[in-house]
């Protein structure tokens, strides 16, 4: 196996476990509720927050 | 409108008008071209050929009518996502001038025969220049709303937007790099197999990034502010967008297989573009639970009529196009008619109903005031829905019919049918496609009366109030 084949090979491999990450944490207990929350909060965007400190 | 009370929303109706405006373009063009191979007669040269208005009708089609939809709707879904206005309506009012110029520059410059010769990348460098400056105004006021919105959370429409602008930028700047020799002329700065690779590579994810991520972020917002009701799974959408973010940019290839570029390519492109129904079918499924209990919506809201069917025709799409990417269907169906029925399912079913649904709820929510017809609305639905169903079934067939007849041969192994015999026997699904764009252009006039009787009550109602 030559170094390019290495560098590809590892690439892809990051890239796989990037995405096995995601999966986990997405569907992790922790993160179960937290991550259906913005489906709820969607709904009543009619106007903007009118706070003064944004929450990020 | 004043920013301090709310989103900055006349942007919104700008671009919204503007790319129903190119959509008529691109469809009375693409109408009068389905004509031209039906009556070769009707070829005018040197500017109205169908070689001149082809790209005119697909530029006019995905950069006017597609591309200044979603900048519509990214400025109008983005801002609400983040409960905040946009960063700066300035910006936005000289991105709408800019974005009218340069698809005007591109229907001139096209007609006058300037083209790359790059399938949905023929623009020549002057033009394609302003494209990115336009991009980058775009992309840089999206972001900075993003980046001071007031909740913390980002909805999944908000992923597939902020996909599109790196997406699209990353895509336009490497399939354009080109070394100008004039003003009108340039050459890419690839060469041979490797040009193909790159262009395909583009070409494919222009699919991706331009008529994927843009109208499944607006299906993700305006199916549940449709309805009523949440989608079924916010957290399946966000894995069903990594793994198309993951897998999509492989597959451009599958456009040169049985080409001079590396077979592993070609099979990598392969695989991924199979893999890629396992994501594409979670937005569906994801569409179709949020309906559950909700079915009955199917009959008495328009609406829903347009983005379930619009969610339908994606989950063939993606069905259909993986199917094309293997090796042996692909060398039966290449370069057959059979490609264009699978593109227009795509832009007509797909793209476009979710945009119709977009401008139907917004527009009367823009301009205070409710729907001219929903009578006139179901009239449209129903129109284009038929036209495009002629058009790709027809198209399919007529695919299927000239595969066989290229493929056929005699017992000594020559071809049984010439080329031109094949051709003879395509007048009838021609003229079949012709009457498709017929009625979808019908229905589509239907749309523009609709929204613009619409527009007009509204503004009448506010005469009539300040009086």
């Amino acid at each position: 196996m030559d170094s390019a084949s290495i560098y590809y090979l590892g690439v892809t491999l990051i890239l796989f476990l990037a995405f096995a990450a995601i999966v986990a944490r997405t569907y992790s207990k922790r993160h179960r509720d937290k991550g259906e929350e913005p489906k709820f909060r969607m709904m009543d965007d009619d106007k903007p927050k009118k706070d003064d400190h944004p929450e990020n | 409108m004043n920013q301090q009370e709310g989103y900055a929303d006349d942007i919104v109706k700008g671009f919204v008008i503007w790319s129903m405006v190119w959509g008529l373009v691109a469809v009375l063009v693409g109408v009068f071209i389905s004509f031209q191979i039906a009556f070769p007669q009707l070829n005018f040269p040197p500017y109205l050929t169908y070689g001149r208005l082809r790209p005119i009708h697909t530029n006019a089609g995905i950069f006017g009518w597609g591309i200044g939809s979603f900048m519509a709707f990214f400025i109008y879904i983005t801002q609400r996502l983040t409960r905040t206005s946009l960063w700066s309506p300035g910006l936005a009012k000289a991105q709408l001038w800019l974005f009218n110029v340069v698809i005007a520059l591109a229907a001139v410059t096209l007609a006058m025969g300037m083209n790359r010769s790059k399938e949905y990348a023929e623009l020549e460098w002057p033009v394609a220049s302003l494209v990115v400056v336009l991009w980058v105004i775009f992309a840089v006021n999206i972001v900075m709303t993003i980046v001071k919105r007031r909740e913390e959370q980002m909805y999944i429409s908000l992923w597939y937007i902020l996909a599109t602008l790196v997406g699209v930028a990353v895509l336009y700047l490497v399939n354009n790099a080109s070394i100008p020799v004039s003003l009108t002329k340039s050459y890419s700065a690839y060469a041979g197999a490797n040009d193909a690779n790159v262009q395909w590579w583009y070409g494919h994810n222009a699919v991706a990034m331009v008529l994927t991520t843009p109208p499944l972020a607006i299906f993700y917002y305006f199916l549940p502010k449709a309805t009523g009701v949440p989608i079924y799974s916010h957290r399946m959408g966000v894995i069903a967008f990594w793994s198309l973010i993951f897998m999509y940019l492989w597959t451009g290839a599958h456009h040169l297989l049985w080409a001079p570029v590396p077979d592993w390519v070609q099979t990598l492109a392969m695989a991924f573009s199979v893999m890629l129904i396992a994501p594409s079918w979670a937005a569906v499924f994801n569409g179709y639970f949020s309906m559950n209990g909700q079915w009955h919506q199917m009959r008495e809201n328009y609406l829903v009529k347009f983005l379930i069917f619009g969610i339908t025709f994606y989950g063939l799409q993606t069905l259909q196009g993986p199917s094309q990417s293997i090796r042996t269907f692909s060398a039966f169906i290449h370069f057959t008619d059979w490609v264009p029925g699978h593109v227009h399912m795509g832009t007509l079913g797909w793209v476009s109903l979710v945009l119709f649904a977009a401008i139907y709820y917004t527009i009367p929510r823009l301009y205070h005031t409710e729907i001219y017809s929903v009578g006139l609305a179901n009239v449209h639905f129903w129109l284009v829905l038929t036209g495009q169903l002629i058009f790709s079934i027809t198209m399919w067939i007529a695919g299927v019919q000239q595969a066989a007849m290229l493929n056929a041969t005699n017992p000594d192994g020559s071809l049984h049918y010439s080329f031109i015999e094949t051709m003879v026997e395509l007048y009838p699904y021609w003229h079949m496609r012709a009457l498709g764009g017929v009625i979808y252009l019908a229905g589509l006039l239907v749309f523009l009366y609709n929204i613009y009787q619409t527009i007009a009550g509204a503004k009448t109602q506010a005469v009539a109030q300040r009086a």
